[in-house]
């Protein structure tokens, strides 16, 4: 058995020397220098920050896993074995918008205000940045669970995919009980009470999401077509 | 050391449902160690199935497949649309076969030279003509000596000088006991020396006796060793015939393609095995032309 460590070397090769992640790099920038200005309150801007990574890890996901020619997946499946090889575009997805996420809070954190929505209570920074950081993660862990749905092995044809795709990415924004929505709603009602949360309990729901749309999505590259 | 990969019951069909048709049912396949397999069948007939089947890349709908070893494929066309170069895919699927970084990137020089395109391995995979893509493709299995080689058609567009390659490179990985399964569309391709040939028909296998095309050349290859001792089964299972003109001398015929197969592991075997002399001979007409590679040769009828 092949360590995963070289796949991810080579997917991750694949990824940045593709430059298609130049796109959703971009689109992201563009999202967080309309909505996220110098001063404005910690909380309120890194729950924005922390959407928008979940469409973009979803995007990722799309990238990783079609970037491959059919014939070279298949020489890297016999090697490996198509589960690890899956497995670990997968996770080059997840860790490029978790990386994103990450840069992303560290910038919006240092150009915040440390203040509640009204600006009259102080909020201490690093657990402000935090839990941004965790609410990141958390739509990062989703977005590759919606990623990894809405794509091959499981979806195969564009026009099916993307607006499947996208589709799942505003609904694991939006819909109550999803763990995006609950920690970005964890920061917004932070914000407005002046406590710093902690969503943890979204962290977890939101791995679990992810581990079980990653096993679905692992076990399927051997079974559909 | 290797098993057997073992295929039981194994079907597969596409789609979901009960309608969709099978492609493969009832597969039953044993493939030993140091065996090479051809499979042959029509177009459509579920050759590339069965490949994919026994390389891993699919998993059957019924039926089971154990005993796995390291495996390599070689897909038919191997596609230019990678953003690496050709020496820098070597050496990520290097890794991923499990060879260190350093040992990939040997592995890599080695086999581009062998098969002729040492002169592309920097060059962009994109700029690869088909024909340098597809010895890319080879080189990415060979590199790690897999215990499984598997080869879609892998011969096409390759060379004339790269097509020589592959084939002594499938004798070495057998000589070796490596397990090599291929597809290929010539029929004189690697012709006389499968242990087994199956034909898929009807979504299943047939074994195919009989030889196929005969060969063109074949080369007589003399050698002495000390007396009773055997020559290694490597060497053997490539020859026509073995004759013993004298005590611990012996003449070996062996199809042209294969002489340099032969003449290593004889070579290489402890005790070597001294090459007397080695000269050809067309299996049209039976003339034998000899090159004395020693004195004592003596001149055959």
């Amino acid at each position: 058995m092949t360590a995963l460590r070289p796949l991810l070397r080579y997917q991750a090769a694949l990824l940045l020397r593709s430059q298609r992640w130049l796109p959703p790099v971009i689109l992201y920038a563009v999202f967080l220098a309309v909505g996220v200005q110098t001063g404005q309150p910690i909380l309120d801007s890194l729950g924005y920050a922390a959407a928008a990574v979940l469409p973009v890890a979803a995007w990722f996901v799309r990238i990783c896993a079609t970037n491959e020619p059919p014939a070279a997946r298949s020489c890297v499946g016999a090697a490996a074995g198509p589960v690890r090889a899956h497995l670990a575009c997968l996770l080059t997805a997840f860790g490029a918008a978790a990386l994103l996420g990450v840069v992303a809070t560290v910038v919006v954190t240092v150009i915040s205000d440390p203040t509640s929505t009204n600006h009259q209570t102080r909020l201490p920074i690093l657990p402000a940045g935090g839990a941004g950081l965790v609410a990141a993660l958390v739509c990062a862990l989703l977005g590759t669970a919606v990623g990894a749905l809405t794509t091959w092995p499981l979806l195969r044809s564009p026009g099916r995919a993307v607006p499947a795709m996208l589709l799942g990415a505003v609904l694991a924004l939006v819909v109550t009980g999803s763990p995006a929505r609950a920690a970005i709603s964890d920061l917004v009602t932070g914000s407005q009470a002046g406590t710093v949360p902690a969503p943890l309990l979204p962290l977890i729901g939101a791995g679990a999401t992810a581990a079980a749309a990653i096993a679905v999505a692992c076990a399927l590259t051997t079974r559909r077509g | 050391m290797n098993r057997e990969l073992l295929l039981e019951g194994v079907g597969r069909r596409y789609g979901l449902g009960r309608a969709a048709p099978w492609v493969l049912r009832g597969v039953d396949l044993t493939l030993a160690p140091g065996t090479l397999t051809r499979v042959e069948g029509a177009n459509g007939t579920g050759k590339s199935t069965l490949l994919c089947l026994l390389a891993g890349i699919d998993a059957p709908t019924e039926g089971r497949i154990t005993g796995r070893p390291r495996t390599a494929y070689v897909p038919e066309r191997f596609p230019a649309a990678l953003p690496f170069t050709a020496a820098g895919y070597l050496i990520h699927l290097g890794s991923i076969h499990g060879l260190s970084r350093a040992e990939a990137a040997r592995a890599a020089v080695e086999w581009l030279e062998r098969l002729g395109a040492a002169e592309y391995a920097r060059t962009a995979m994109s700029e690869l003509s088909k024909g340098t893509s597809q010895k890319v493709a080879v080189a990415q299995a060979l590199l790690a000596e897999p215990e499984l080689l598997v080869l879609d058609e892998a011969w096409s567009g390759l060379d004339r000088a790269a097509r020589a390659e592959l084939e002594r490179a499938v004798l070495e990985r057998t000589a070796v006991g490596g397990t090599v399964v291929f597809v290929d569309h010539d029929p004189r391709r690697l012709a006389g020396v499968p242990d087994a040939t199956y034909a898929v028909v009807d979504g299943n296998l047939r074994a195919v006796t009989g030889s196929s095309a005969p060969r063109d050349s074949y080369v007589v290859v003399e050698v002495e060793g000390s007396a009773g001792v055997e020559p290694p089964a490597e060497a053997t299972r490539l020859t026509v015939s073995v004759e013993e003109p004298g005590p611990g001398r012996l003449r070996l015929t062996v199809p042209e393609t294969h002489s340099d197969t032969v003449l290593r592991t004889l070579l290489t075997t402890r005790p070597p095995w001294h090459v007397i002399s080695v000269g050809e001979e067309s299996a049209a007409n039976g003339v034998l032309t000899s090159r004395s590679a020693d004195t004592d040769a003596e001149v055959r009828s």
